[in-house]
């Protein structure tokens, strides 16, 4: 028994000595602020690698050491995470940009104010994937989609802008192709399995799931084909009024997360070839941790992001243009009034 | 046309409700059957119409079918089992439609059977519409329509109130003072056997038995008479104490159930 | 006889009129109550947006409803949404109502059948359909059939339930009765079964009109251009509030109206009761 109680209390002692440490490790640069001034704040993330700089920031602390206790809310579908924003139960939200998000800019509802991740060249996030029949019959690159059915989520998701500008650079529009919406992934990959459409526009880990099933083949990433802009992080344009301060701490703590998350992931050697960069497999068992996968999937699909957080207006332009070609987002919106990039010194 | 019953015995599970019943039914006659609650009345006229299979015993109806008797053996039923979304004209075809009959006879026998029960001013009504005691007019009159040879009364009156119970008494003397009638009626109500039937058979309480068979003498058309109001009370009193320990012995079963 | 009260012969001095206490309790119909609870609730609705009590995002006043259902109206995309949704329901319903009747019918009458029938019905009854339409999309592919499949499955297993507890519900005294006069076995089912069991058929298709009506999203949800359900869909995908609530109100009244038809039906086919 005496041994039991030895034991234990050394264990206590070791723990609350390590955790001591830790923190005194974490906490290089500027000291950490008292924990009673500490400002609230909170996010609303999805749980995908895309947010991963988000992760990031918080377990390594770098909010606090802004001066921020921010709690992450975790959403389950990208139209949740503006919607909260908007409504004001989170202050911010890192999400992919829809028509639908554009809609809650164009009332005034959410402001971007610095850039999530980016399909870019080499980083492959969404496929074109064509069926064995359509394939045989010709449908070998994404060019030859013009003309074909294509699944798709919904009509405003990101796919749907995907097919609008792989049009844009091929010479065709979205009348040109038959979009198929199908709401969600499983009913897209059900459609593609029962030959009822000839390609879908998929996540990397559907693609290769298909793949290996034998049942199509990959023409292509849109991020080689179409680099463009993700995703955004937003706020409430109140919450940049009332509390400028807290946004400034917020976008400081998640660039240096960003930066971080560039060094590791995104950086390539003269080849061309992704280099594991400083502190790779760290960074990588939280980001697993927090999206609650494997990390060599996690490593599968690792999103480009921009390490000062830079967002491609141009194609933020584009985005909105296209939407309010296609009729789904009010023409009045001036791309410009929904960006306050004041915070990453854009 | 008669019917005969011979060795009858039914049983539910093994509860047994007929035991060994012998009784024939002759042509011209009107045979009361009464008895407690539950001594089985009301399964005697089921399977002596065939729509009760019985355990052990046969049944059978000797003599030729009358002309234009579509249905030898015809039910009146206690709740009247009407059909509530047909009309009253309709109510009465039903049982003729099964039948390769010319339009013209069908309509005939449909608009006789009416007529004799006073309804056919009623024809197009629905039974909802109709009083208790009119809509077992149009049980009559459906069965009339058939022309049966014999007729099964299962206490046809006993949901009605008590001057309804008279004046469809009145019509059932009316109707048999016309033409001859075979009838088989089952009641619990004294009254109604004293003045319709020519003989009444008593059954005892569970498992029913032939207690008794009472014939009364008087004719069915002079028992108002006051001459007649000596025998009846006898007959009566008679039947009252055949009827009297069954019924007491019965009550205190179904209260200890 | 002379009224008791007003004579000189009793005492007035001990006379006490006998107090009303009845009354109440019992339902009066107020018609304008109603509507008029409804133009305040509309009223009271507009008004907070007027003031700016409420986001026009968050709840959409009904004149932006309004708007936005002249809208659909003056292009003629209500039509057209109305148009394929009222196919899907009225094929899905109908083929749904006919397998249900057909093996409902059976049920019914041959206890093998219920004895068959009864387990297999509670296993598949509540099964969320829209869990199934990934399965619907690889049988009957992304065209209408599997949008007809989703609302006949789902409007199937409630008509069966339906039509055999309405025939079990039919008075056996009267199919004794039936037998008593001879009548065969087919002359019984269409004569004293069926109309037996119309009320309990006609209550069974309030239910499956709704259950049509809502599985009419779910089924849109399979790649459907047209239709009232995507509509909405795809408002809420874009956030188009007052666009959502319009394909909503669109859809009350589909409801509604469907409702007035079967109550209709009933008073003209059950005055018997």
């Amino acid at each position: 028994m005496s041994i039991a109680r030895w034991t234990r209390r050394t264990l206590l002692q070791r723990t609350a000595f390590a955790g001591v440490a830790l923190a005194a490790a974490l906490a290089v640069g500027p000291q950490p602020v008292a924990a009673q001034t500490l400002d609230k704040a909170s996010v609303g993330v999805l749980a995908l690698s895309s947010s991963g700089p988000i992760f990031i920031a918080k377990a390594k602390g770098y909010f606090e050491r802004e001066g921020l206790d921010v709690t992450l809310s975790t959403f389950t579908s990208a139209q949740q995470v503006p919607v909260a924003v908007a409504s004001g139960d989170v202050d911010f939200g890192v999400t992919g940009l829809t028509a639908g998000f554009y809609n809650l800019a164009a009332k005034g509802a959410i402001t971007m104010i610095a850039a999530q991740s980016r399909d870019e060249p080499g980083f492959p996030l969404s496929a074109y994937v064509a069926t064995n029949a359509a394939h045989a019959a010709g449908l070998a690159k994404p060019s030859d989609l013009k003309g074909k059915r294509i699944a798709i989520t919904t009509v405003g998701s990101t796919f749907h802008y995907m097919i609008g500008i792989l049009g844009q650079k091929y010479g065709f529009t979205v009348k040109d192709v038959t979009m198929v919406p199908l709401q969600d992934v499983p009913k897209m990959v059900a459609a593609f399995k029962g030959g009822q459409v000839d390609a879908i526009l998929a996540p990397s880990t559907v693609a290769r799931q298909l793949v290996a099933d034998g049942a199509g083949q990959i023409l292509g990433w849109a991020g080689d084909e179409t680099p463009w802009q993700l995703g955004a992080l937003f706020t409430g344009p109140k919450t940049i009024q009332t509390r400028r301060p807290v946004v400034e701490k917020f976008v400081r703590a998640y660039k240096t997360a960003l930066a971080e998350y560039h060094a590791a992931f995104n950086v390539k050697d003269a080849s061309g070839a992704l280099v594991k960069g400083p502190g790779y497999d760290a960074l990588l068992t939280i980001i697993a941790d927090a999206t609650k996968q494997k990390p060599e999937i996690v490593a599968a699909g690792l999103p480009y992001v921009d390490p000062n957080a830079r967002l491609l207006i141009d194609d933020v332009v584009n985005q909105v243009r296209f939407w309010q070609s296609e009729g789904q987002v009010d023409k009045a919106l001036d791309p410009k009034s929904i960006l306050d990039l004041s915070f990453i010194g854009q | 046309m008669r019917l005969l019953i011979s060795d009858l015995t039914h049983r539910y599970d093994d509860l047994t409700v007929l035991d060994r019943i012998d009784l024939v039914l002759n042509e011209g006659e009107v045979l009361a059957v009464i008895g407690p609650s539950g001594c089985g009345k009301s399964t005697l006229l089921g399977i002596a119409g065939g729509i009760v299979a019985p355990s052990a015993g046969r049944v059978a109806v000797d003599g030729p079918v009358p002309d234009g008797c579509l249905n030898p053996i015809t039910y009146v039923f206690q709740d009247f089992a009407l059909l509530p979304w047909r009309s009253v004209e309709e109510n009465v075809a039903l049982v003729l439609a099964h039948h390769p009959l010319p339009a013209a006879d069908r309509r005939a026998r449909v608009e006789e059977g009416l007529r004799r029960m006073g309804l056919w001013e009623f024809r197009q009504a629905l039974p909802k519409q109709l009083s208790g005691g009119m809509r077992q007019r149009v049980g009559i009159a459906r069965a009339l329509a058939v022309r049966p040879a014999i007729l099964l009364l299962d206490e046809p009156l006993s949901a009605l109130d008590a001057q309804t119970r008279e004046l469809l008494m009145d019509d059932f003397l009316d109707l048999w003072r016309r033409e001859k009638t075979t009838a088989l009626y089952v009641t619990h109500n004294l009254d109604e056997a004293l003045r319709l039937a020519d003989r009444v058979v008593v059954l005892s309480r569970r498992p029913g038995r032939i207690r008794e068979i009472v014939t009364i003498e008087e004719p069915r058309d002079r028992r108002l008479a006051p001459a007649a109001q000596a025998h009846l009370a006898e007959v009566r009193a008679r039947l009252w104490h055949l009827m009297k320990a069954e019924a007491q012995m019965a009550d205190r079963e179904i209260a200890r159930a | 006889m002379p009224d008791p009260i007003n004579t000189p012969t009793s005492t007035q001095s001990t006379l006490q009129a006998v107090r009303f206490r009845g009354g109440g309790f019992h339902p009066r119909r107020h018609p304008w109550a109603a509507l008029a609870a409804f133009a305040l609730l509309i009223a009271l609705w507009e008004g907070t947006s007027r003031v700016g009590l409420a986001s026009p995002l968050f709840l959409p006043p009904p004149s932006a409803v309004g708007r936005a259902l002249a809208g659909m109206i003056a292009d003629g995309s209500l039509w057209l949404n109305l148009k394929a949704s009222l196919l899907r329901i009225g094929v899905g319903w109908s083929l749904g109502t006919l397998g249900g009747l057909t093996v409902g019918l059976l049920m019914g009458v041959a206890s093998v059948a219920r004895a068959v029938g009864v387990p297999l019905v509670s296993a598949f009854f509540p099964i969320p359909k829209i869990a199934l339409l990934p399965l619907f999309i690889l049988w009957f592919g992304i065209g209408e059939a599997s949008k007809f499949a989703t609302i006949g499955f789902g409007v199937f297993f409630p008509t069966v339930i339906a039509v055999y507890s309405a025939i079990d519900s039919v008075p056996r005294n009267l199919i004794r009765m039936a037998q008593s006069f001879g009548l065969p076995w087919g002359a019984i089912l269409r004569n004293i079964l069926l109309p037996g069991a119309l009320p309990g058929i006609l209550a069974g298709f309030r239910i499956t009109a709704s259950i049509a009506l809502i599985l009419v999203v779910a089924a849109e949800m399979i790649g459907a251009e047209y239709g009232i359900g995507a509509f909405v869909l795809m408002a809420g995908n874009l956030m188009q509030t007052d666009t959502l609530l319009a394909g909503v109100m669109v859809m009350s009244a589909l409801g509604l109206t469907i409702g007035a038809l079967l109550s209709l039906l009933e008073r003209r086919l059950l005055v018997w009761r």
